[in-house]
């Protein structure tokens, strides 16, 4: 039986799946043993503010997720983390967003990763692709709107309202049978209404009743048509239709459940979607953040407390909205685990430090098996810059797409399916506190605290003791540009209060890095 | 004149003209001078054929007659070097046009025609009947652009009509594309009408609505509110008995309500306008109240009538004088009749075309807004007609404000809030008094920018201010010729080089004074270039050396032209279709009485609605 149509009757988006042995047992009826592979992009705006979002230390199987990386840090075994992913130098709004899914921004003649990965597993789902945003096209740039391409290479069209996507998705008119059924008793009622008129009406009324006329007929036909073509497919009729979404938050929670839903029904298997523009002009005022995403992520240029604040307030909203993903593909059941399992979601954004445009160190993540291609639960730091294309590369081969080379990368990234990188190498490092009196010494390495809720909260990593907390004024912060320094290490020093074994630096005297890395005279 | 016979009949075209004065007086005259050239099918110039022309399409071509008569009386043919008429035989063809095609042509109201609601039209009256939007969710971020109305991105644009006009759908039938969309947009609709969200507006029809949904009573007093407002006029009791029954009797009030109500919408009565119009085959007569209630309102406000109109209809006192009047004056007042601009003059003056390349989206708002807001505001605060074409009152804003030197320190400073980039900036009013030749729409930097160029905006200005209708271009025009060595000549002594030959002559001289005068305006500050010439002379003979002497003739001895062709405009859009040669009489009536009194948009309003063209009609036999 085909898999599709066992969904005939089953109750609602969230519901427990009763008939899921069914299915499974009609999969492998039909030799399906294996689920489907699935893959499905989320894409992050503005890039990224570097000092809460890099792992810093740690290894591939012993790390530490950063701060931004909470909201989804329960997911930990299911991700992959890339590091080191990105080009040298700077990149525009525009070309890093070509970059996103096309290998290089110069790829502008053929599909991106996406396009080429649906052709090869859409089979026969009704929708080969959705590729979905938030926000409206950005005209001066157009690039910075787009990050799926056709085989040209020209921009495809993104939808972003939800009811719109689950119409298409569940509601087809045509062929829905209930509402096929609808229509065919409005077709009836408004033909007699038409005839009805077109008794006492005179000639001209007649012609234009007569165009009314054969368009009810013509529908009839369609009807008859779709009738007799459309007997095996599902009836969704028991999935509820999203609520008009009153914000951002709604509209993107209910297109993420959607999301969710075509996979699990196996209406597509490939999906982009942008959380918006990647220079993202959006106001998040449903967080209390007045200024757009774009002035708060260029967050040294304009620097200042509260921007930091409201910039974090956003990217955690960022990072929830790719916990909120994964922890639906979890939530439903496909054959022996989950959609995850059988998915590759890649989650990142265009560019790597949000103000000054650099596209080393761009946000990576891969969560999900996809089968057993990726092994995930590991943190993979690249012992050099690897450019995007390379990972493209490396993904459009593992769908089993035989292409030698893409987007002008002829050589697959290692280190997805096994630890087969060179992973980098951290420079030796000794940590150690000193504390005379009220005179706190401490070096280590420095880093942001895992609540965001506390911008102003720091802490130096010492092995084998807690950590040191640096709580200082806005004035301490900003002279000694504390954030910079982020997942260096660091010799710092200052005075504070000892509780035990509890140090807290109140007041810095002095910050130097370890290994000389200056905040260069230069933004950023 | 006896031998002018005409006669007013219900046929295809109203006038009749007699085929003898024609024969004898006009006939010999085109094969004398015209038919050398004006002959051929698609190869006559001009794409004007005399050897098709009869007495009995005469009237049907009246507009062809009207340019005929035009370049006679003004000899602008047969061009130079062609064979010239005497006097009298020029003055026989104008005889006769005078006689068949100008006095004799009897007032119509034009045959009655149903036509589909246009997109916008379709939108307005979704949104007055559900009392909100239908919204896509899309966020529209400063500097970004995107459709919010599900109608208009489901709904394809509408072709204008014959009249250059949308709301002219009488050529865009009904498709099976927009019988899906318009299903899709009726679902939609009646399903957030119908949705917990929309309770407390609907419960202001139905009265407190409990936790498990509309009762049955409550349904049905939802569809008693619904149905005639869709409709447009009050259905007969059957079809509204019926309606109630199916409701009442249905186990789902709900559901049987939703359908009832997608029935109406779908239906050809509220797709089309006038379907359930009384019809009187062969009578010509005044038109009913809700007919004419809507006439008034998909006129002023491209929407559906309001609670207020509907009653004065229903109550029968629409058509009394003094209620007729006060409520023209009360539409005009509301907000919806700002479609009067975005809709009626954005059309009639291409202003949709501004800015459309542009990329930079607040700067092209601004360009686009400038003329918007000011012809609303011609339109709100009454004005007179040709202040279109010179005003001491303009709007702009921070990127417009250089055009406006020393007055534009009468703008309030702007300041965006912290944290937006770039952003859209409404208009400020200004009083020029430093540069008052910026005056008037001509001049705004939006309309230069749209038409780039002396010959584009020469023939924008014919076209939409003057009313003149050019022919195409013929092929194979080639390039303006670059300077002949030693010499170094203007771009306009090159062209005019390159237009000289008498075929390009008859719309260049028209086309080219017009546009050259502009020379000096592409730039914010028109004194910066001293030495462009901009002088011209008009076809009719008259001269001029800069733009603000043109205006002076644009003002003088063109206002009628000018009345003329706005009242045209008007009353093409306000009964959507293409004017006819019998619409001439109305037109003569409105565009001399504005003359006369030195007449204003509302004015203008006024004499429109009050026109046999609005308030009567007539049925064919």
């Amino acid at each position: 039986m085909n898999r599709r149509s066992f969904l005939r009757g089953s109750a609602g988006a969230a519901l427990p799946l009763p008939f899921l042995n069914m299915m499974e047992a009609s999969a492998k009826e039909t030799g399906q043993d294996k689920p489907p592979l699935r893959f499905m992009t989320l894409f992050k705006p503005n890039g990224v503010h570097p000092p809460s979002w890099h792992i810093n230390g740690g290894s591939e199987f012993d790390f530490r997720m950063s701060p931004l990386m909470q909201p989804f840090a329960k997911h930990k075994v299911d991700l992959l983390i890339l590091d080191n992913m990105g080009d040298f130098g700077f990149s525009s709004h525009a070309n890093s967003t070509r970059r996103f899914l096309s290998g290089h921004h110069q790829n502008t003649k053929s599909a991106s990763i996406d396009q080429l990965i649906a052709d090869k597993i859409a089979g026969d789902t009704p929708h080969r692709s959705l590729e979905l945003t938030t926000e409206g096209l950005f005209p001066n740039q157009i690039g910075c709107s787009y990050i799926s391409y056709d085989a040209k290479g020209q921009p495809i069209p993104r939808e972003s309202d939800p009811q719109l996507i689950f119409d298409r998705l569940f509601r087809s008119p045509l062929s829905h049978q209930q509402k096929r059924a609808e229509m065919a008793s409005l077709l009836d009622r408004v033909r007699d209404d038409a005839k009805s008129l077109t008794r006492r009406a005179g000639t001209e009324d007649r012609d234009t009743l007569d165009q009314y006329l054969t368009v009810v007929r013509e529908t009839e036909q369609r009807l008859q048509k779709m009738q007799q073509r459309s007997a095996a497919t599902a009836d969704f009729s028991s999935f509820k239709r999203p609520e008009r979404s009153a914000n951002l938050d709604e509209q993107v929670t209910s297109m993420i459940d959607l999301i969710a839903l075509a996979m699990w029904t196996d209406s597509s298997r490939c999906i982009t979607y942008m959380l918006g523009n990647s220079n993202s002009r959006m106001i998040f005022d449903f967080l209390g953040v007045k200024e757009q995403h774009h002035y708060l992520s260029h967050f040294f240029r304009n620097f200042s407390r509260a921007n930091l604040e409201g910039l974090l307030k956003i990217s955690r909203w960022h990072m929830e909205k790719f916990d909120y993903l994964l922890t639906r593909l979890k939530s439903f059941k496909d054959h022996n685990g989950t959609l995850l399992d059988h998915s590759v979601v890649l989650f990142g954004s265009g560019m790597g430090h949000s103000d000054n445009h650099t596209v080393t160190r761009i946000p990576i993540v891969l969560a999900g098996h996809g089968g057993e291609f990726l092994k995930t639960g590991r943190y993979v730091r690249y012992s050099e810059n690897q450019p995007l294309r390379r990972l493209h590369l490396s993904l459009l081969q593992k769908f089993g797409i035989e292409v030698p080379s893409y987007a002008g990368s002829s050589t697959p990234l290692p280190g997805l399916d096994a630890s087969d990188f060179t992973p980098w190498k951290e420079r030796p490092l000794e940590s150690w506190v000193k504390v005379e009196g009220n005179q706190i010494t401490v070096q280590g390495r420095l880093r942001m605290s895992d609540n965001l809720d506390e911008a102003k909260l720091f802490f130096v990593d010492v092995e084998g003791r807690p950590p040191v907390r640096v709580e200082v004024a806005f004035r301490d912060f900003h002279h000694f540009n504390i954030a910079y320094h982020c997942g260096t290490p660091v010799t710092l020093s200052g005075t504070g209060q000892t509780e035990g074994e509890q140090l807290a630096i109140t007041k810095v005297a002095e910050l130097t890095s370890l290994f000389g890395k200056r905040p260069g005279s230069a933004r950023g | 004149m006896h031998r002018f016979v005409f006669l007013l009949l219900f046929g295809n075209c109203l006038t009749v003209v007699a085929d003898e004065p024609f024969d004898e007086s006009v006939q010999p005259f085109l094969k004398k001078y015209c038919v050398s050239c004006h002959s051929n099918g698609k190869k006559a110039k001009g794409g004007v054929d005399f050897t098709m022309m009869t007495a009995a399409n005469a009237a049907a071509d009246y507009e062809v007659w009207e340019s005929v008569a035009a370049v006679l009386e003004e000899g602008q043919m047969p061009p130079e070097d062609e064979p010239q008429p005497t006097k009298a035989e020029v003055e026989q063809v104008l005889t006769w046009y005078r006689h068949t095609l100008v006095n004799a042509v009897g007032s119509h109201p034009g045959f009655f025609k149903p036509r589909r609601l246009c997109a916008t039209e379709y939108r307005n009256t979704l949104r007055s009947l559900f009392g909100f939007d239908l919204e896509v969710a899309i966020i529209e971020a400063e500097q970004t652009v995107a459709e919010k109305s599900l109608v208009m991105k489901l709904l394809p644009t509408d072709p204008p009509g014959a009249s250059g006009f949308t709301n002219d759908t009488h050529s865009a039938p009904l498709s099976t594309l927009l019988w899906d969309q318009y299903s899709y947009l009726a679902d939609a609709g009646l399903t957030e009408l119908l949705s917990k969200k929309r309770r407390s507006l609907l419960e202001i029809v139905t009265g407190p609505i409990s936790d498990e949904g509309l009762t049955a009573d409550q349904a049905v007093t939802v569809a008693r509110w619904f149905v005639p407002r869709a409709l447009r006029r009050p259905p007969t009791r059957d079809k509204l008995q019926a309606i109630v029954d199916t409701i009442r009797d249905a186990s789902n009030p709900l559901a049987a309500l939703k359908a009832e109500l997608k029935v109406v919408l779908m239906s050809p009565a509220f797709l089309y306008r006038g379907m359930l119009v009384e019809q009187r085959p062969g009578f010509r007569a005044v038109v009913d109240d809700y007919e004419l209630a809507e006439r008034l309102s998909y006129f002023i406000w491209a929407d559906m009538p309001d609670d207020e109109l509907f009653g004065m209809a229903s109550s029968g006192q629409l058509q009394k004088p003094e209620v007729f009047t006060a409520q023209i004056t009360r539409m005009l007042d509301s907000p919806k009749a700002r479609s009067l601009t975005d809709d009626f003059a954005v059309q009639w003056l291409s202003l949709d075309q501004i800015a459309k390349q542009s990329k930079r989206v607040p700067q092209a708002e601004a360009l686009k807004s400038q003329p918007r807001d000011f012809i609303h505001y011609l339109f709100a605060e009454d004005r007179p007609l040709l202040e279109l074409i010179d005003s001491r009152t303009t709007f702009a804003n921070v990127f417009t404000a250089s055009y406006y030197g020393q007055d534009r320190k009468q703008m309030k400073r702007f300041s965006k809030p912290k944290g937006i980039e770039v952003q859209i900036v409404p208009n400020q009013k200004l009083t020029l008094v430093h540069t008052t030749s910026r005056g008037g729409i001509l001049t705004m930097p939006g309309i230069l920018e749209m038409n780039r160029g002396p010959v584009i905006r020469g023939t924008w200005m014919l076209e939409r201010i003057l009313g003149d209708h050019l022919p195409e271009p013929p092929p194979n025009v080639g390039q303006v010729p670059s300077s002949p060595p030693g010499k170094k000549l203007s771009f306009r002594e090159r062209f005019e080089m390159h237009r000289s030959k008498p075929t390009c002559a008859i719309c260049h001289d028209k086309i080219d004074p017009l546009g050259f005068a502009l020379q000096k305006y592409n730039g914010p500050d028109y004194n910066a270039n001293a030495d462009v010439d901009t002088s011209g002379r008009l076809p009719s003979g008259e001269t001029f050396e800069t733009f603000a002497e043109l205006k002076t003739l644009l003002l003088t001895t063109r206002k009628r032209q000018i009345v003329r062709n706005i009242v045209e405009r008007t009353l093409s859009y306000a009964v959507c279709r293409k004017l006819e040669l019998y619409d001439r009489p109305t037109v003569d009536i409105i565009t001399n009485r504005l003359i006369e009194t030195d007449g204003t948009y509302r004015q203008l309003i006024h004499l429109v609605v009050n026109s046999p063209e609005i308030r009567n009609t007539a049925f064919r036999d």
